[in-house]
């Protein structure tokens, strides 16, 4: 009998096995249950692949999208388009990453009472965004392919973020067999996901970079002939500008003056502002994070250089980095990070409230405000003050060459220097022409309706 | 009553919701309360040594004999040590029966063993009759009747009628604070089946404890955490397939009624023996039935579908597994006896081979390897390890690439959450969900998954009633193990030893592959959560191997499969 008695200790070995077993995963549940809560497809969180608990609503308290029970959107066709990228749609195909990040804080998830709502209702999340803004946008646009957004550069609050194409979830079109090419990249969120030449706005980087870096820059003088030669190649431009300051040069968009600046600067120099700016970095807020630029001139020609600092080459921006890096100019070196999501509450209890994260000063107060002066220059001796009526509006356009036979994008950086209206923007309008040309009628029309918007807050 | 119910469901639905916000908290309070008064009694009683015996040697000296059944060796791990060169490493054993009366068998001794002269295989003893081992004389000395009865008065009583009364009142609360949530949240056509399922498991738990009352019996709390866990079952049930309920009532039943025949069949060792054999012989007999008469499903062939009832008799095979492995001290001792063991466990391994039911099988070689451990003495041990060998051999060459691909996903279900891993990732999905206490009853979305009522049933249970709940679960199937181990060092036989830690162990095992399979943390392998899993056939086993844990409790009227000494009653 004692010989059986000791070998009883084998059971031992079972129980081990269960009870270490469920320590494991306890620990797992403590560290993880987290994430599996709001995994995608998460019934209790989700509807289909999209987040489906309660409702989210644009900064003024319209309802954009109610997941209650099935995912209805607004009632407004305009506002099912306008808002679509940010919200996802029904398939799937667009993930709406911002919004989901939230999904737990929606549901009220926390470890020790999981989902559970004592008031029984769902989430309730509201976003930055003003559907009247999108919709101004959206008009804007006009059918073309690009993006326009607009932030507030002091809370860092995202007022529009538009990007085409788009369709009415409601009233899907056949996009699988379409061949006309109008839904080409309809899935793709422009303002997160994609990256442009960034053409002439580039021309900021390299003004505050010399601005910084070049002893006496404002005293000297850069004659433009038309064409500036580096042996049989040249950096060109439409005409003769003549001599030129830094500041006409900006104003004038002078790319063979810039050719010259870029040589004051060196390339040393550049690789290093390009970086200290941030300009090509991916930006991330409200859990998504954007596309990644390029500025990459290592074993480059001269005259690549130049191009370069011209916004060419192969120079490639992405247009929420681009707007975050207008408003740490507008802001005096620091800016505001961009969000998405202002407020998420579950039942009555407030689970999340968005701070504003300020971004690191990117260049000092003094060069930030000659840029800023220049760029304010720009709309009033080129763009012209009267597209934007009681606004200081402080600019730069830009044309960039796709190669190919392609028209050009237009594209369009700027801010309002306005304590009232703080607000920083970038627009991109894909084989738009002539920059200023296709993208101040834009600007224009949404400034106007954000301004509305801050003054109706 | 029902009037009344009825008209509850049809309340408000904010009282319905404040109601579960209550009912969050107090089950698991409960449940904590109910299960911590069940198992502290099975983990914490005092197991003092009885002297049951005398052996008086020549010189004078007396050794106590301390089991029902002890060997006589030189061996140092022998109940009796006599290390004198002429005598064997094992070499008798002598066993005692229930009227009080003696036996010594021979262990396959080089020199035998010799009682007044006579060189015996198996003999009684009666007062003054001269024992030989070895040329080492003695005789043994029963304890008086008296002393007996003293021993019987001092031992540790099974808990007082009041406390397993306060218990089952308890469970009872329970129970009816569960039904009560889910009639106020379930759809009128459930009600009905709803409230006989839980209302059956309340009468069939009290009925079960006054039959009790009327032998003698006091103690009640494995049977308890039983029912606690059946009742867990029927809430998930109630929220999967309301419908099944009164079918899950009808197998708690038919369970509770096993329990009784296999504990009256091991309550007295010499019938245990008897029923042994023909439970052998039903063993194989419900796998080859399977086996030929079977349906396949996903791969295996486990179930019998018999005019629309469907049954995994391989559930019942473990039962009948647990009664062909346990053996008497003496029987382990000879040859014979091991050779047939393992003739009949190869036999099991070659059936469960053509089944191709991978996680039966898992079972049964876990079951096997308990077995062979505790029985493997000095003589069986290779043999034993031989045909450990051989069924591993088939478990992982016939059987394991059959299931390997459904273990692709092995901690890998995020990679695969619409396929492989749906079932795991739902659950860990609706486990978060729930959090520590629940959603509530009828509140979940795991009732939408495939076994969300059986492979799945811990998730399911946890999603609505909570982590610790579906937590308590688990230590109650723990607890089993915990006292088997606990009641082997005052077990009279080992018969009771290998067939309390056997079947804890079936009931250990299932529970680690059902719970840390839906997990995530083993492979999936779609086995049943002892009493828990909805199916009639895996219910009816779960209280079969419940009997054997039950046996091996010695305290003073604790258990019916143990039979009261008359004067010690």
């Amino acid at each position: 009998m004692n010989r059986v008695t000791k070998r009883t200790w084998i059971m031992g070995l079972f129980l081990l096995v269960l009870l270490g077993g469920m320590v494991f995963f306890l620990w797992e549940y403590v560290t993880q249950a987290g994430d599996w809560v709001v995994f995608s497809g998460s019934p209790h969180v989700y509807n289909n692949a999209n987040i489906g608990c309660g409702t989210i609503t644009d900064r003024s308290g319209e309802v954009l999208l109610d997941i209650t029970d099935q995912r209805t959107y607004s009632s407004d066709a305009a506002t099912r388009k306008s808002t679509l990228h940010w919200l996802g749609d029904r398939k799937g195909f667009i993930s709406a990453g911002a919004v989901s990040h939230y999904a737990g804080k929606m549901a009220g998830f926390d470890l020790v009472s999981g989902i559970y709502s004592s008031s029984g209702e769902g989430g309730q999340m509201t976003l930055t965004l003003s559907a009247r803004v999108q919709n101004a946008a959206l008009e804007a646009m006009a059918g073309r392919k690009g993006t326009v957004a607009v932030y507030n550069y002091k809370t860092g609050e995202i007022l529009c973020a538009v990007t085409t194409p788009t369709y009415d979830p409601d009233n899907a079109p056949d996009i699988a067999s379409d061949t006309t090419g109008q839904y080409e990249g309809v899935y793709l969120n422009r303002f997160l996901q994609s990256t442009y030449p960034p053409g002439s706005i580039f021309k900021v980087v390299t003004t505050a970079a010399a601005l910084d870096c070049v002893p006496g820059i404002l005293d000297k003088t850069f004659t433009c002939t038309g064409t500036y030669a580096y042996g049989t190649e040249s950096v060109t431009c439409e005409k003769a500008h003549g001599m030129l300051t830094l500041e006409t040069a900006l104003s004038h968009s002078c790319n063979c003056a810039f050719a010259q600046i870029a040589e004051l600067v060196g390339k040393k120099n550049m690789v290093k502002y390009v970086e200290q700016f941030g300009v090509t970095d991916s930006l991330s807020f409200d859990g998504v994070t954007t596309a990644e630029g390029n500025y990459d001139i290592s074993n480059t020609a001269p005259v690549s250089f130049a191009w370069s600092c011209i916004g060419q080459h192969t120079d490639l921006i992405n247009p929420a980095r681009y707007m975050t890096f207008m408003g740490a100019i507008a802001g005096g070196g620091v800016g505001a990070e961009p969000h998405l999501v202002a407020r998420v509450s579950a039942g009555e209890e407030v689970t999340y409230e968005a701070d504003t994260v300020k971004t690191d000063r990117i260049m000092s107060k003094e060069v930030a405000g000659q840029v800023r002066q220049f760029m304010r220059n720009n709309v009033r001796t080129i763009y012209g003050d009267g597209n934007f009526l009681g606004l200081n509006v402080c600019a730069k356009s830009g044309t960039s060459q796709l190669g190919g036979g392609q028209t050009s994008n237009a594209m369009f950086a700027g801010f309002v220097e306005d304590e009232a209206y703080p607000l920083a923007f970038m627009v991109v309008v894909e084989n738009g022409g002539y920059g200023s040309a296709t993208c101040v009628p834009v600007i224009s029309k949404v400034l106007s309706v954000c301004k509305a918007v801050l003054d109706g807050q | 009553m029902e009037e009344l119910f009825s008209s509850l469901a049809l309340a408000q639905e904010s009282y319905a919701a404040a109601y579960i916000g209550i009912l969050r908290f107090a089950v698991p309070i409960i449940s904590a309360i109910l299960l911590l008064r069940c198992a502290m009694p099975l983990l914490t009683f005092r197991r003092e040594p009885e002297i049951w015996a005398w052996l008086n040697m020549t010189d004078g000296t007396q050794i106590p004999i301390t089991h029902w059944e002890s060997v006589i060796g030189r061996s140092k791990s022998s109940d009796v040590t006599i290390d004198f060169p002429t005598v064997s490493r094992n070499h008798a054993v002598l066993t005692r029966y229930d009227d009080g009366s003696w036996t010594i068998s021979d262990a396959g001794s080089k020199d035998g063993t010799w009682v007044n002269g006579r060189k015996v295989q198996i003999c009684a003893l009666n007062d003054k009759d001269r024992i030989s081992i070895g040329g080492v004389e003695m005789q043994l000395q029963p304890i008086t009747q008296r002393q007996e009865a003293r021993q019987a008065e001092i031992r540790t009583k099974a808990a007082s009628g009041w406390d397993s009364v306060a218990n089952l009142m308890l469970l009872s609360i329970l129970q009816c604070l569960m039904l009560l949530g889910f009639l106020l949240n379930c759809r009128q056509e459930d009600t009905v089946s709803i409230l006989e399922g839980f209302g059956g498991i309340l009468i069939c738990q009290w009925v079960l404890y006054i039959f009790y009352c009327m032998i003698h019996r006091k103690s009640f709390e494995a049977e308890t955490m039983a029912f606690f866990l059946c009742t867990m079952g029927m809430a998930a049930i109630a929220t999967v397939k309301p419908g099944e309920a009164v079918k899950q009532l009808a197998a708690v039943g038919l369970g509770v009624m096993t329990f009784l025949v296999i504990g009256w069949s091991l309550r007295d060792l010499e019938r245990a023996k008897a029923v042994r054999y023909l439970a052998t012989v039903a063993g194989v007999g419900f796998l080859m039935v399977t086996l030929v008469f079977g349906t396949e499903y996903y791969g295996a062939k486990n179930w019998l579908v018999i005019g629309g009832m469907s049954l995994q008799p391989s559930e019942l095979s473990k039962v009948c597994f647990v009664f062909a492995g346990a053996s008497t001290m003496d029987r382990i001792m000879s040859k014979r006896n091991i050779y047939t063991f393992i003739a009949y466990s190869i036999l099991i391994c070659g059936l469960l081979a053509l089944m191709n039911d991978f996680g039966t099988a898992l079972i049964f070689f876990c079951a096997f390897l308990v077995i062979a451990y505790l029985r493997s003495g000095s003589m069986g041990t290779v043999a034993l390890a031989v045909t450990a060998l051989i069924f591993a051999g088939v478990l992982a060459l016939k059987i394991a690439p059959h299931a390997l691909r459904r273990f692709s996903v092995w901690r890998h279900v995020w990679d695969d959450p619409l396929n492989a891993g749906y079932q795991q990732v739902q659950a860990l999905m609706c486990i978060a969900s729930g959090g520590l206490f629940g959603l509530g009853p009828g509140q979940g979305f795991l009732k939408h998954v495939f076994a969300a009522d059986s492979d799945i049933a811990f998730a399911t249970i946890s999603e609505e009633w909570g982590l610790l709940v579906a937590v308590m679960m688990v230590l109650c199937v723990a607890a089993y193990g915990f006292f088997a181990i606990r009641t082997a060092r005052v077990a009279r036989s080992s018969f009771y030893t290998i067939g309390a830690c056997t079947a804890a162990s079936i009931l250990v095992i299932q529970t680690i592959l059902n719970c840390l399979g839906t997990l995530d943390i083993l492979p999936f392998t779609g086995v049943t959560f002892p009493f828990l899993s909805n199916g009639g056939t895996s219910m009816i086993g779960a209280w079969g191997l419940l009997a054997f844990v039950k046996a091996g409790d010695t305290r003073q009227n604790a258990s019916f499969a143990v039979r009261l000494n008359k004067k010690g009653g």
